[in-house]
C-alpha cells in the first residue's frame, strides 16, 4: 500500500508559473494532499527552506489573489486532489476571517491551517470554518497537556495536525517509539497529519501506520530551489515529482 | 484602595497571546512565574536592590532651566533615564526579566534586538547575573550598528545574524521566538518591549513602571500639564505613563517616528498612520501592514522606533484618547538632539529626541506655572556614528578614513 502524502509547496514560489507547475507535479507524482502554503513576511513557525521560499515569492510580487488563482487553477486540473491552505494569522485577519474562509471554500479549499490561530485565541476561524464547510486543523505538539489536548478534541477536528518535533520545520526529525503511540492514540480519535522534519521514504514508511498522512515540506521545498536553480521549471516539474514517487513507495 | 492587577493579557480589543502551540506551554508557565514573583516581597525587595546598586537608581530628574527659558513657556523637566546604567530604560527591563528567569530555573537566556539597545542590556545583565546569552539580530542592524555588537559581545554575548526577511528587529524577533519553541525548557526569551505574546506587554510594562513611579515623587509640587515619550513598541512609555494611566490628568503623549513624512515604508507611525489593526508576532494590536496583512518596511533615523507594530496596551490607550500620539520628522529630531545639547549640557538618544521634538512645540502653547516631563529613554553617545555624520560629516567621515588609513599603516 502506497502512503497517504500531503506535499507542502509555497504558491508563487519562485514565480507564480513554478508554483504552478510544482503543484502539478505533486499531484502527478501521487500526493493524496496537497498543502498549500500562503507566504507571509514573518513567518515564525517556519524554518528556513520554507522562509527563504516566502520571502522570494513575496519579492516576486506573490498576492493573496494569485493565491486563489492557483488553487483555483489546480483544483480544475486535479479535482482527485484536496487542497489545504496554510498561512499566518495576519494574512487570514487582514482580509477578514469570515471573507477568507468563504473565499477559501469557493477556491475549493478543503481545509485550513494557520497555526498562530489556535482554539480559543482563532478570532473566529473555528466558527467561520464551520459556517462555510471548511475543516480547520488544529496544529499541536506531542508535548501538549492533556487538558488542552481534549479541549481541542472537544471542538471535533475532523484533522489534527502534529508538528512531530519541537521546534521548527526543516531539520531531519528522529522517530521515536513514544511518538509514534502518541499518534496512533490520537489517530484513533482524529484523522492525523503528522509532519516536520520529515525527508525521506524511510520516515514515511516509518510513520505511515502512525498516522492517517504524513506531511513533507521543507524538503520538497529544498528540491524546487535547487532544481529552479539548476534547470528553471521544466526541472522542477521533473525532480519534484520523481521526489514525491519516491516518498510515497 | 483596589490593587491593579499586574496582568491584564488583553486591552480593550488588542493583546492577546496568537501563538503557535508549541508556544502555548511557556507563555503559561512565564505568566504563572510573572504573577507569583510580583506577589513575593522578597523578589521585589531584590529587583529594588539591584535597581539602585547595578541601575543606578532612581534616575535624575532634571529641571531644563535654560530651555524652559528659550522657548518661554511651559517649565521644561527631563526624566534623565539615559543615565542609567548601559544608557537607556532598556536595562529596567533586561533587569526584572533576569531575576524572574532565575527564579523560574532557567539556564539560558535568549533575546531579539534592533539597534542593539536590549541586546545591550541583555547582554549586560546575564554578564551580571551569569547566564549564557544569544542575541538575535537583522544583517542589516548588525552592519549599522556595529558599536553595540562590540559592547554585546564584550560582555560575553554571542550576536546572531539573521539573515531572514528583511533581515531587521522584526526578523530577529521570528528568529528568537524559532530558537524559543526549541529551547524553552531551559531557555528564557527575554523580550524587549511591551508587545508580543501576553504576558510580554504586562511583564514590560511593570517592570518599567519603576520610571514613572520616580516620576511621582520628583514631580511633587509641580503643576504637570503634560507628559512626552516616545514610542517604539512601547516599553519607556508605558513604564513612564504607568502611575498617570487611570488618571484624567496629566495629558499623556507619545510620539512616534515621523521619518521622511509621510507615506508608506517612510515612517513608523502605527497610531494615526497607514496602520490597520491585526495580529502579527503574538499579539492583537496596530500595525503596518498593506492590504494582503504582510508587514511594511518602515523608517526612522533612530533604529529604535523603526519597528511596524506598537505595544496592545498603547494602542488601546490611543483608541480610548487617554493617550495623544504625535510624530516628529527626522531632521526635527536631529534639530532636537541640538537644541538639548547646546543648551542644557545633554545629549538626548535619537528614540528619546522624538519626545523633545514635540516638547519644544508645545512647550510655547503652555503657561510658564504649568510643567511638561519629557522622558529621555536614553543618552546619544549610542548615535554617534548616525548622528555625527549629519551633524558634522566632514570632519566625522574625514576621522573615520584616518582611524582606517592608521590601522592599515599599523598591519603593515
Ligand atoms: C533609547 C531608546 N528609547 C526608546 C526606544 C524604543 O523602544 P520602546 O518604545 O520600547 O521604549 C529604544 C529602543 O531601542 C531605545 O533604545
Amino acid at each position: 500500500m502506497k502512503a497517504s502524502l500531503m506535499t507542502h509547496m509555497v504558491a508563487g514560489y519562485p514565480d507564480y508559473e513554478t508554483s504552478l507547475e510544482t503543484a502539478r507535479a505533486l499531484a502527478a507524482g501521487g500526493a493524496s494532499y496537497l498543502e498549500i502554503q500562503f507566504p507571509f513576511s514573518d513567518p515564525s513557525a517556519d524554518g528556513p527552506a520554507i522562509q527563504a521560499a516566502c520571502t522570494e515569492a513575496l519579492a516576486a510580487g506573490f498576492r493573496v489573489e494569485d493565491g486563489w488563482r492557483l488553487v483555483e487553477t489546480i483544483r480544475k486540473e486535479c479535482p482527485a486532489v484536496p487542497v489545504f491552505l496554510m498561512s499566518y494569522a495576519s494574512i487570514v485577519v487582514t482580509k477578514g476571517v469570515e471573507g477568507f474562509a468563504a473565499r477559501a471554500r469557493q477556491a475549493g479549499v478543503s481545509g485550513l491551517i494557520i497555526p498562530d490561530l489556535a482554539p480559543g485565541a482563532d478570532e473566529g476561524l473555528y466558527e467561520a470554518g464551520k459556517k462555510h464547510g471548511l475543516a480547520v486543523v488544529p496544529v499541536i505538539v506531542p508535548s501538549v497537556p492533556s487538558g488542552r489536548l481534549e479541549a481541542i478534541l472537544a471542538l471535533k477536528p475532523e484533522w489534527v495536525y502534529t508538528a512531530i518535533r519541537a521546534g521548527i520545520t526543516g531539520t531531519h526529525t528522529t522517530l521515536t517509539p513514544e511518538l509514534k503511540a502518541f499518534l496512533a492514540n490520537l489517530n484513533a480519535r482524529t484523522k492525523v497529519l503528522a509532519g516536520f522534519g520529515i525527508d525521506s521514504a524511510q520516515q514515511v514508511r516509518d510513520l505511515r501506520d502512525s498516522a492517517h498522512t504524513v506531511v513533507v515540506g521543507s524538503a520538497l521545498v529544498r528540491i524546487v530551489a535547487e532544481a529552479f536553480q539548476k534547470g528553471g521549471k521544466a526541472l522542477v516539474g521533473r525532480e519534484v515529482e520523481a521526489k514525491v514517487r519516491e516518498l510515497v513507495g | 484602595m483596589p490593587v491593579k492587577p499586574v496582568y491584564n493579557d488583553f486591552f480593550g480589543p488588542f493583546g492577546g497571546r496568537y501563538v503557535a502551540e508549541v508556544l502555548r506551554a511557556p507563555l503559561d508557565e512565564l505568566e504563572a512565574a510573572f504573577k507569583s514573583a510580583m506577589a513575593d516581597p522578597a523578589f521585589l525587595d531584590e529587583l529594588a536592590l539591584v535597581q539602585k546598586e547595578y541601575i543606578g537608581r532612581p534616575t535624575p530628574m532634571l529641571h531644563a532651566r535654560n530651555a524652559s527659558k528659550i522657548l518661554g513657556g511651559a517649565q521644561i523637566y527631563v526624566k534623565l533615564e539615559g543615565l542609567a546604567n548601559t544608557g537607556a530604560h532598556k536595562i529596567n527591563n533586561a533587569v526584572g526579566q533576569i531575576l524572574l528567569a532565575r527564579r523560574m530555573g532557567k539556564k539560558r537566556i535568549i533575546a531579539e534586538t534592533g539597534a542593539g539597545q536590549h541586546g545591550v542590556a541583555t547582554a549586560a545583565v546575564c554578564a551580571k547575573f551569569g547566564f549564557p546569552c544569544t542575541v538575535y539580530m537583522g544583517e542589516v542592524d548588525i552592519a549599522r550598528q556595529r558599536p553595540n555588537v562590540y559592547l554585546m559581545e564584550l560582555y560575553g554575548a554571542q550576536v546572531v545574524s539573521v539573515k531572514s526577511g528583511s533581515r531587521t528587529l522584526k526578523d530577529a524577533v521570528n528568529e528568537a521566538l524559532r530558537d524559543w519553541a526549541g529551547s524553552f525548557a531551559d531557555t528564557h526569551y527575554l523580550l524587549g518591549s511591551a508587545l508580543g505574546p501576553s504576558p510580554f506587554p504586562d511583564m514590560v510594562r511593570e517592570f518599567q513602571a519603576v520610571i514613572g513611579r520616580e516620576v511621582v515623587e520628583q514631580t511633587r509640587g509641580l503643576d504637570v500639564a503634560a507628559m512626552i515619550a516616545c514610542v517604539g513598541g512601547g516599553s519607556n512609555s508605558i513604564g513612564f505613563f504607568e502611575p498617570f494611566i487611570d488618571a484624567k490628568t496629566p495629558r499623556l503623549i507619545g510620539v512616534e517616528a515621523g521619518g521622511r513624512g509621510p507615506g508608506l515604508g517612510e515612517n513608523a507611525v502605527r497610531m494615526g498612520g497607514d496602520a490597520r489593526p491585526g495580529v502579527v508576532q503574538g499579539y492583537k494590536s496596530y500595525f503596518l501592514l498593506d492590504d494582503d496583512g504582510q508587514v511594511q518596511d518602515t523608517h526612522s533615523v533612530s533604529a529604535g522606533l523603526d519597528y511596524a507594530g506598537i505595544g496592545p496596551q498603547l494602542a488601546y490607550l490611543g483608541q480610548t484618547g487617554r493617550v495623544e500620539f504625535a510624530s516628529a520628522l527626522d531632521t526635527e529630531v536631529i534639530d532636537a538632539v541640538k537644541f538639548f545639547a547646546r543648551n542644557e549640557g545633554v545629549v538626548f538618544a535619537l528614540e528619546s529626541a522624538h519626545a523633545g521634538a514635540v516638547a519644544i512645540k508645545l512647550a510655547p502653547t503652555l503657561p510658564k506655572d504649568k510643567a511638561l516631563v519629557i522622558n529621555m529613554s536614553g543618552r546619544g553617545d549610542k548615535d554617534i556614528f548616525i548622528s555625527a555624520k549629519i551633524i558634522t560629516p566632514e570632519p566625522w567621515i574625514g576621522f573615520l578614513r584616518r582611524e582606517v588609513e592608521t590601522y592599515d599603516a599599523g598591519k603593515k
